[in-house]
């Protein structure tokens, strides 16, 4: 089962390049700590989902690039290509000489509809290159012009052309200080398109993987490439092979099915967020052992303190006695201190795997008052170590994480749009204010359906 | 015990089996049946022994269901198990109530099980249906029909108690999420289905020309494993040995099955008489007595006596609603005239969906998938544009049905609506056509 990748804009461009390598440079790392016959049928688990293989057994990425300038394309085949060990395929990508703008509705209602042809034929090519498509993995930001608008744009096309297939769209949050001015503007159109054409969206935001970059990384000067970086990381501990069940050990062959099932059935809570754990420089990594307890007890707290990574999780935050059906139903405007779960999934690799306890990930506490936790968790996991960490943990979480940040982008378009600032630059190209006072409603919702949990 | 038992002891004069036969019967039945029950077991259950329960509500459950062993006891649990063999029973016409009254629990009524399963028998063709099911299988087959896949998918239907939780108040967005992942479940199902396809075509592409029958062509999957992996053929070797011991079990049944049935005569007979059916327990299928035909002339004496009482009665009752009818005349022939429409509709899907049933009859059971280059039939075979077309009829009668139950739904809920004015209804995301 196969996913094809989509990447779209600047943004797309680079973080897809830095998924496949991390795929790549994991699986085919010495430092697998398990059987050669092991290690064999992970490659191969690996190579299945993300690349086909040419004649001359050079691997190339099931992916289509896809942007409005040329430059970054360029770069990111031309890096592909000197890695010497992966590449993009020859007529994978599509560029044109000018960009969005940074306009949402540039990228949504002119590129788009533009060059829908083209760009849906590439995607069909790469689908009948898989023996058989599981879904698409579509890597876009939201706030600027191209990967978002278009992105949008493409994930309603595909879900049109292929109702059948799974759609995840990696969604990059921008940064809360961001230099763009209607950054938000962007961000809330493209949120709402995507409610509503995509399967799940995982989010992943630029200041909490800075501060990781600057924490945990101890990194100086802080570039996009480091960022991208730690976010591929994450994505591939998600993605790579795991064992299909308990006590087997073949590998799953439909992890993106999979994780739709257990983590977003419901239409209005769509919204998943990725921690890991550990995280650090690799120079460090032959110094430092771990245990599974410790690395479980922190990545619980992490999520229901809310934070995003090992330094500086709040201890003191409980999940409460008695769930109490007046709890959930707080304002979110006042500050949430316990992050109520609606499903969760913990993903382990590495050493004596077998040996870690998960009972604290099992805890009613955690989850909703509609769903128990034999619903609402779930555990993939393999031997084999990940990324030459020993042992780490990866949990996708489908909770209340994201209630804040949401809001406080909705509040800000909203003040915006209420003066009207810069709307003409959107119905200019025909996105009227109609549209945005349906994702605002829609935001809106999502936000309050969060909050009444 | 019906016609069949009738002929079997006719025949029993002509061939005059020995009646020492009785052990032989007994072990050739239990070794043609599906979980092979011990021949120990019918001893007991003729005493109505307890022990004899579990082994013989299993063995109906198989027999019944028709699910291969190993995966069929798995999913449904004992008591869901007795359950569902009740009702198929019940509905398959079972006369006698007392297996309805049976305790879940697999304690007591081993003879009332041994007359059911004895019932089936007689019914016939079990034994016949049983064995095609198990049957060792070389080729990549499909079916036109639902008979297979409805005998096999029944088993699941039947776990009514598992979500009644009168006591906890149902939250919706639990059933919305449950309903999410049925969605995911059934994407995920025909994206599996199209791989096992492609998987398929492949393999009978590469293998084109390799098979020693010229009517092939090409191999099957199967074939495939047999030539690639020794093991595998060693596996088949054993499979079809115990097909073969089965068939030759079901040979000496049919010879020795007249012992059988006398022997049976004396289990009824050890059985007190049940209380006459109440019709609590409504049988679905007519009865025939066994009186035979000189019974016919009574009965059919009696049914018209019955039907002009019957049209005397209804006559009285038309008159009488008449009456009441013309006071509130306008508003009963509107209500009339919905009834009229909706039944109308419903006629209409039902009618579609037998005159495209009664197309498919031809197409019934399972057939072996080829790759023909010259596109010429085996005198038995079945083109593939037919199979669409009769999987394409079949989606459209199914999709009729969807539509009619959609539209009964959305009246429904436009009931609800009007009857809650001071609400808002919002339809949720995704969902926004009129």
């Amino acid at each position: 089962m196969s996913i094809v990748t989509v990447q779209l804009g600047q943004c797309g461009n680079q973080v897809g390049f830095e998924v496949f390598d991390a795929l790549y440079s994991d699986s085919y790392c010495s430092q697998g700590l398990c059987s050669k016959k092991e290690n064999e049928a992970y490659q191969a688990s690996c190579k299945e989902r993300f690349f086909s293989e040419e004649e001359n057994g050079v691997l190339v990425a099931r992916s289509v690039l896809v942007d409005m300038e040329p430059k970054v394309i360029n770069q990111t085949l031309s890096k592909a290509a000197q890695s010497g060990r992966w590449k993009y395929g020859q007529h994978a990508c599509f560029c044109q000489k000018q960009g969005s703008g940074n306009n949402w509705a540039y990228g949504y209602s002119c590129h788009g509809p533009k060059h829908e042809e083209s760009i849906m034929n590439l995607i069909r090519k790469e689908v009948e290159k898989c023996d058989s498509l599981h879904g698409f993995s579509i890597i876009m930001s939201m706030a600027g012009g191209t990967g978002s608008g278009l992105g949008a744009f493409i994930t309603q096309n595909l879900q049109d052309q292929y109702p059948n297939a799974l759609k995840m769209n990696q969604v990059i949050w921008p940064y809360g200080t961001g230099e763009v001015i209607v950054q938000n503007y962007n961000s809330i159109l493209t949120l709402s398109h995507l409610y509503r054409c995509s399967d799940a969206l995982l989010v992943h935001e630029n200041d909490a993987i800075h501060k990781i970059c600057a924490k945990m990384m101890n990194i100086r000067q802080i570039s996009f490439n480091n960022i991208n970086q730690v976010l591929a990381h994450q994505l591939g501990s998600m993605f790579q092979p795991t064992y299909s069940a308990e006590d087997s050990f073949h590998y799953r062959r439909n992890p993106l099915g999979d994780l739709m099932e257990h983590l977003v059935p419901h239409p209005e809570f769509k919204m998943l967020g990725v921690r890991n754990i550990p995280q650090m420089a690799e120079n460090s990594l032959p110094y430092s052992t771990f245990t599974w307890a410790g690395l479980l007890k922190h990545l619980r707290q992490m999520l229901i303190s809310n934070a995003k990574m090992e330094e500086g999780i709040d201890w003191q935050v409980r999940p409460p006695l008695a769930r109490l059906p007046a709890l959930g139903k707080m304002p979110f405007n006042k500050e949430l201190h316990f992050d109520t779960s609606i499903a969760n999934l913990v993903i382990l690799r590495g050493k004596d795997v077998h040996c870690a306890d998960l009972g604290g990930f099992r805890d009613p506490a955690l989850y909703t008052t509609w769903l128990k936790p034999a619903d609402a968790f779930s555990m993939w996991k393999t031997q084999r170590a990940f990324n030459k960490y020993e042992k780490s943990a990866t949990l996708v979480s489908n909770s209340q994480f994201l209630v804040k940040p949401l809001d406080t982008i909705v509040g800000k378009a909203w003040n915006m749009f209420a003066s009207k600032a810069y709307v003409y630059q959107y119905t200019k190209f025909g996105i009227e204010e109609e549209d945005f006072l349906d994702s605002f409603s829609l935001l809106e919702q999502v936000i309050a359906s969060y909050c009444n949990l | 015990m019906g016609r069949r038992r009738w002929r079997q002891q006719r025949g029993d004069c002509r061939v005059g089996v020995r009646a020492e036969a009785l052990p032989e019967a007994i072990a050739a039945l239990s070794r043609t049946l599906p979980t092979g029950p011990s021949p120990e077991i019918f001893r007991r259950a003729k005493f109505d022994l307890p022990e004899a329960v579990p082994a013989l509500w299993q063995l109906l459950f198989h027999v019944l269901s028709q699910v291969p062993e190993d995966c069929a006891t798995t999913s449904l649990t004992p008591e869901a198990q007795v359950r569902w063999v009740k009702s198929t029973l019940r509905s398959q016409g079972y006369p006698r109530p007392a297996l309805a009254l049976l305790p879940e629990d697999g304690t007591q009524g081993s003879r009332e099980l041994l007359l059911a399963l004895s019932w089936l028998l007689a019914r016939g063709p079990l034994l016949e249906r049983v064995l095609t099911c198990t049957r060792v299988r070389l080729g990549d087959e499909m079916s036109v029909c639902e008979c297979v896949d409805l005998a096999r998918g029944r088993a699941s239907l039947d776990q009514p108690t598992a979500c009644k939780d009168s006591n906890s108040c149902l939250d919706v967005r639990h059933v919305q999420w449950l309903m999410g992942k049925l969605r995911f479940q059934w994407r995920n199902l025909i994206s599996s289905h199209q791989e096992h396809c492609a998987l398929l075509s492949k393999i009978h592409q590469y293998t084109r020309g390799c098979h020693s029958d010229r009517n092939l062509c090409h191999l099957s999957v199967a074939e495939v494993e047999l030539l690639s992996d020794p093991e595998v053929g060693k596996q088949l070797l054993q499979r079809l040995e115990c097909e073969n011991a089965r068939l030759e079990a079901a040979l000496d049944w049919c010879r020795l099955e007249p012992v059988f049935w006398k022997w049976t005569d004396t289990v009824l007979d050890a059985s007190p008489p049940g209380p006459p059916d109440t019709g609590s327990q409504p049988t679905f299928l007519p009865r025939i007595s066994d009186q035979g035909t000189r019974g016919l002339e009574l009965l059919a004496w009696e049914l018209q006596a019955l039907q002009e009482q019957l049209g005397a009665a209804v006559e009285a009752r038309r008159t009488a609603w008449a009456v009441q009818v013309l006071a509130r005349e306008p508003e009963w022939r509107a209500a009339m005239q919905t009834t009229e429409e909706a039944v109308e509709r419903e006629l209409e899907v039902l009618r579609q969906t037998w005159e495209q049933g009664a197309d498919l009859t031809q197409l019934h059971g399972l057939h072996r998938l080829v790759r023909s280059e010259t596109g010429a039939l085996p005198g038995w075979g079945l083109h593939v544009t037919e199979a669409v077309g009769a999987l394409r009829s079949k989606e459209a009668c199914l999709e009729a049905a969807l539509g009619w139950l959609q539209e009964q739904c959305r009246q429904e809920l436009t009931r609800l609506v009007g009857a809650l004015p001071e609400l808002l209804w919002i339809p949720p995301h995704g969902h926004w056509e009129p």
